[in-house]
């Protein structure tokens, strides 16, 4: 990148519109003709959740899920995936509802720092859909291409068999997380419920 | 009350004036929420209340100053982080994720060369391209900066030469990356190039031009940028060791590896302020060296921290990439961001040194450690960093958990022409510690005995003081060691495992946050402050400067402000992101956050605790003494049925003044030495570890798996359990990086060649061993409702734990990190020379046969045992120094009793021909000393 010498660029690839559905909606965005996936995701689609950690398909952070498989949107052109259904981190609550591996991840401790995190629900996300029985050996398989540099992966394992037992029924799935609190004893409660003498 | 707020103005139910204007309605609006989702008051939780003011949760280690404020409510409690919605849903915002309107894109020149004089830079034919609209070379940035103020030897930009490949030459902003990128190749810059140095052994040595100048304090012409000589104890006692080991160490550099590249957004404001967004762990620093090289005062820089992606110690320097955007900004008029690519991350470095160590020790007749020699030479890169710092801590964080007889260190930093080194988890200390750990297990394998009982029986007990003078409060070393061992079966597999399969131990001791702020006297000014306000809604606003880098840091404050106001943790809102609101502080490094800042916080809540009890006492008629504060209601102590609730007592404090506002802050009592360095790893409390690892070697191809860890920590009291099992955890998968198959890998021409993720070897899912993370609670009598630090110490351990399990299934001891297939192999290889083996499936695997002195450390453990419960529960206060162990009487000062026992920080003249490789520095002399000899 370095050098005295001017060299020319390669000439600027003209722009094209792409189009795809973008967790349930249609886009149509201007973008190069040689952009990446990433680069149109973030900049042009604003789905700023797909995070950019490597640009060599090593870390996992900017993994997507396309028509239904995971895949790293630095490794692909947006050319490629033209007409597709993309879902990203951002797709998969449903209003207020997180989903089942959303909510298990903040449970167990699955994301510390937050970086790694929309790839790994993404891996995650993918593999249950096909998947709810998961041993952590099919959970390891799936997430292999995400590094995570906090957790040390164990409370992710736990996160992803949380959400399974959720997607088997099992347990309950995760109340909504921002709905409004209703609180009958706005003012706390007057009634103490607990016989006299019990605190101390 | 009870009906309800009325608010004006609304959008609903207004009406219309015969004129046609529109009135605001009065809108029903809920009234002020006390919080929460539960309708009833829940009884207190007892099993969070401790047994000493009458709840049902143990305490084997002793009460706390802090146990009056317990309620129940969160401490103690496994939850989530509180901005862990956020990072699911992926709205938490990190520094490439700032998108301002009318940004453009900054991008940075960097060297192409070692180490170059910069003759000239012709900016002209950048400056010509269409859609540049800033250049900034090293002449905008003629000022110096740098994390720590004794070595600021950082410009923003080169401004008289490059000192590796990748520092940074000059930047520009343009209106897409394209074009920015187009436009370094624009620069046009006259070089002269220079010898460069890599070698830290040739950086002892005098050369032509050091890669910095240090006028009168420049030690010779060298690269040394600090060195460091300690003695303490009687030398005497190593004279005739009963036992000995010897290992020369060669750990190569290794990187943070976080997942978000570095990133920064600037933007001067219309009002003529620069607003910074920048994933900093220490946004203080750069709020004060921004100052310093933009010429602007502090009040006019906003730094915004944003959510950080991974911090680990390599994101709280100030960073050049920060002064550049700024500097872009400012003559753009446009906010400028600047994102890494992942080589660049590489390339600003920070990360571990890469270090020669030497260590010897050697202990008596009655397994008693004489004495602990380090030496340890450290590459820190072009800059100083932490280095300083770094170089102390090599040495100084060794003492303990152990009572020594005599500590002896020589250390030294050298520049060399390779990107920075600096701090990271475990700043300093991992490195001696893991050749320490190993040493102590060499030295147990020659006297026969099993190397926890020789630990356990050379323990500091609780209320102690170390050989350097450090001041040790609670100490849960020995249940740490009690713990694993027990969990990992040890005394059924240590040296008993088949060839391959290995168990081995390793210990750890870090502090719990700096003792001393690097910026202001500690005197003068508290270390960590937090303020706190409560308006009419009840929620509670707390602002503070903790720099949340993932560890949860604003959980835990949240979390004992919830504790004490017995609120549920939701309506605790912690603003740390903002210079302009939040009060100064120091920062995410040495792991002080827990410690400082949720003192300060706990604080700030007990005086709105106070003045919530005496607006209950005014309506209630009950004096405070005999008020319970708990789950939104205050009620009378002996008839739970007289009470008011929160919300009441809380406006009946706010009648006079609007707002509750408080502000806590907390200071690290007097502590330490007087001698030179006695400053460095001093902290008001430790953290301490001890982890056992299980490993697989392949003789066959020398590769390494870790299958199981058994991991003790010792971390005061857990706020927060699942925070705290997720350090444990990431820490092992740090550590094990480091000892497994991290290495920044530079050439034979100097050039790192691995600065991509893909050849830096981070361990992934499938390199990770269960890990059986153990809490120890010593109840630390200064720490937040016990608590002490969890995050870096957790790392120590791991390392030499894996190389003595190694060590353990094959029988070789392995001193270069990290242990690499090759590495190993070779290990392998040399010792089926030297036994004359053919196959290595025929290695011998180590064997153990209890010797005399076994006995002895074992009922010299007990006594220590029974002796460390009395001192941690405070029912024995006698002083305790180190050297007690050695028959020294505590209440006399050991100089007044030993003759010989030294504390010195310079060597003496007939010390200096035998130091070791690092101790060679002090062969050198300062300029100063030196008139007439150049």
């Amino acid at each position: 990148m370095v050098g005295s010498e001017h060299i020319e660029m390669i000439p600027a690839p003209e722009n094209k519109i792409w189009s795809a559905e973008v967790n349930g909606t249609p886009v149509e965005v201007l973008a190069p003709s040689n952009a990446v996936l990433l680069d149109v995701l973030r900049d042009k689609v604003g789905t700023l959740g797909v995070k950019r950690g490597c640009d060599l398909g090593t870390c996992g952070c900017c993994t997507v899920m396309v028509d239904g498989a995971p895949r790293l949107s630095c490794l692909c052109l947006a050319g490629q995936v033209e007409g597709a259904s993309i879902i990203t981190v951002e797709g998969l609550a449903d209003g207020a509802h997180l989903a089942p591996i959303q909510a298990c991840f903040a449970e167990y401790g699955g994301s510390q720092c937050g970086f790694c995190t929309p790839g790994f629900l993404i891996s995650a996300q993918a593999l249950l859909n096909e998947n709810d029985t998961p041993t952590d050996q099919d959970i390891a398989c799936a997430i292999d291409g995400n590094l995570c540099r906090c957790t040390g992966y164990q409370q992710i394992i736990e996160s992803i068999q949380g959400a399974a037992a959720i997607h088997r029924g099992e347990v309950a799935g995760p109340a909504p997380a921002s709905d409004p609190h209703p609180d009958p004893h706005p003012e706390g409660p007057d009634e103490p419920n607990m016989p006299p003498g019990h605190a101390r | 009350m009870s009906g309800g707020y009325r608010q004006q103005p609304g959008a609903s139910g207004g009406t219309t004036r015969k004129d046609g204007k529109r009135v605001a309605g009065k809108q029903a609006f809920p009234p002020p929420g006390s919080g929460g989702s539960r309708p009833k008051m829940s009884t207190r939780d007892l099993d969070f209340i401790p047994e000493s003011v009458g709840g049902k949760e143990p305490q084997p280690a002793g009460s706390h100053i802090h146990d009056r404020v317990r309620t129940g409510t969160s401490v103690g409690k496994e939850m989530p982080l509180v901005d862990s919605n956020a990072k699911v849903t992926g709205q938490a915002w990190y520094g490439d994720d700032v998108r301002l309107p009318n940004e453009v894109i900054g991008k940075i020149l960097r060297s192409p060369h070692h180490y170059a004089k910069i003759k000239s830079i012709d900016t002209s034919r950048v400056e010509a391209l269409p859609g540049v609209l800033a250049v900034a070379t090293g002449a905008d940035s003629p000022h110096r900066f740098g994390v720590l103020p004794v070595t600021k030897d950082e410009h923003a930009m080169a401004v008289e030469k490059v000192r590796h490949v990748g520092d940074l030459v000059a930047c520009v902003a343009a209106i897409d990356e394209a074009t920015a990128l187009e436009a370094l190749n624009l620069f046009d810059v006259e070089w002269e190039v220079l010898e460069p140095v890599f070698d830290p052994k040739k950086g002892l040595e005098d050369a032509d031009e050091p890669i910095h100048w240090r006028g009168k304090y420049h030690l010779a012409k060298t690269n040394v940028q600090k060195r460091v000589f300690q003695e303490f104890g009687d030398r005497s006692l190593v004279e005739k060791p009963h036992a000995a080991s010897h290992g020369k160490w060669n750990m190569a550099g290794v990187h943070h590896g976080f997942t978000e590249p570095h990133a920064v957004v600037a933007h001067w404001d219309p009002n003529g302020r620069l607003q910074l967004y920048t994933p900093q762990q220490v946004p203080h620093y750069t709020h004060r060296a921004l100052s310093t090289v933009l010429e602007v005062p502090m009040h006019q820089i906003n730094v915004i921290r944003t959510f950080v992606g991974g911090g680990f110690g390599g994101k709280s320097d100030p960073f050049p990439h920060e002064m550049c955007a700024a500097i872009l900004s400012r003559k753009s008029g446009r906010p400028v961001r600047i994102t890494f690519d992942r080589e660049e991350v590489y390339w600003i470095n920070r990360g571990r040194h890469p270090s020669h160590i030497e260590v010897k020790m050697t202990a008596d007749e009655d397994a008693r450690i004489s004495g602990f020699d380090i030496d340890a030479l450290i590459d820190g890169g072009g800059f100083a960093s932490f280095g300083h710092v770094t170089s102390y801590y090599n040495g100084v964080l060794a003492t303990a958990p152990y009572e020594l007889g005599s500590f002896h260190y020589t250390g030294a930093r050298v520049w060399t022409n390779k990107p920075a080194s600096g701090a990271m988890r475990g700043h300093g200390a991992v490195n001696t510690r893991c050749a320490v750990e190993v040493g102590l297990d060499e030295m147990a394998e020659t006297m026969k005995v099993d190397p926890i009982d020789l630990r356990l029986a050379n323990l500091l007990p609780p209320h102690s003081r170390t050989i350097s003078g450090f001041r040790i409060t609670s100490n849960g070393m020995r249940e740490a060691l009690e713990k694993v061992r027990e969990g990992s079966n040890w005394d059924d597999k240590f040296r008993q495992l088949p060839l391959g399969k290995g168990i081995g131990i390793g210990c750890g001791f870090f502090i719990s946050g700096s003792g001393l702020p690097i910026h202001w006297d500690p005197n003068r000014f508290p270390h960590a402050t937090v303020h706190m306000q409560v308006d009419m809604d009840g929620g509670v606003t707390v602002h503070t400067g903790a720099a949340d880098i993932g560890q949860g840091s604003t959980t835990a404050v949240a979390q004992v402000v919830s504790e004490v106001l017995a609120l549920p943790i939701e309506m605790i809102h912690v603003r740390s992101h903002e210079s302009d609101t939040s009060p100064v502080d120091l920062g995410s490094y040495s792991s002080r956050v827990t410690f400082m800042n949720a003192n300060a916080a706990i604080r700030a809540a007990l005086e709105i605790r106070e003045q919530l009890l005496n607006a209950a006492w005014e309506i209630l008629g009950y004096h405070p003494n005999n008020l319970v504060l708990n789950d939104r209601r205050i009620y009378y102590k002996h008839d739970p049925a007289i009470g008011v609730s929160y919300l009441k007592a809380l406006h009946k404090a706010q009648e006079d003044k609007g707002a509750l506002i408080a502000s806590g802050a907390y200071r690290s009592p007097p502590m330490g030495g007087v001698h030179k360095g006695a400053a460095a790893g001093l902290a008001p409390a430790y953290s301490f570890s001890a982890y056992v690892a299980e490993v697989d070697v392949d003789v066959e191809t020398g590769l390494i798996k870790c299958t199981n860890v058994w991991a003790a920590h010792d971390c005061g009291k857990a706020l927060n359990p699942l925070a705290v099992k997720g350090q444990i955890i990431g820490s092992c998968h740090m550590g094990l990086g480091q000892v497994l198959s991290e290495k920044m890998v530079y050439g034979r021409t100097g050039h790192l060649q691995n600065p991509n993720l893909l050849d830096y070897k981070i361990p992934s899912v499938y390199e990770m061993p269960h890990v059986e993370p153990i809490i120890i609670e010593s109840c630390d009598p200064e720490g937040p409702f016990g608590a002490k630090e969890a995050g870096e110490g957790p790392l120590l351990p791991i390392l030499p734990a894996v190389v003595n399990a190694v060590y353990d299934a094959i029988g070789i001891r392995l001193r270069d990190l990290p242990l690499t297939p090759d590495v190993v192999f070779k290990g392998i290889e040399k010792a089926l020379k030297a036994s004359e083996h053919e196959d290595p499936t025929d290695l011998p695997s180590p064997r153990l046969t209890h010797g005399a002195l076994q006995p002895t450390l074992v009922a010299r453990a007990q006594e220590h045992k029974i002796r460390d419960k009395a001192r941690q529960r405070t029912e024995d206060t006698s002083p305790y120094v180190n050297g007690v162990l050695f028959g020294f009487d505590p209440t006399i000062p050991l100089e007044d009793q030993v003759e010989g026992w030294r504390t010195a920080t310079e060597p003496d003249p007939e010390q200096l021909a035998e130091l070791g490789l690092a101790g060679r520095a002090w062969l050198k002399k300062e300029q100063r000393h030196m008139e007439g000899e150049n």
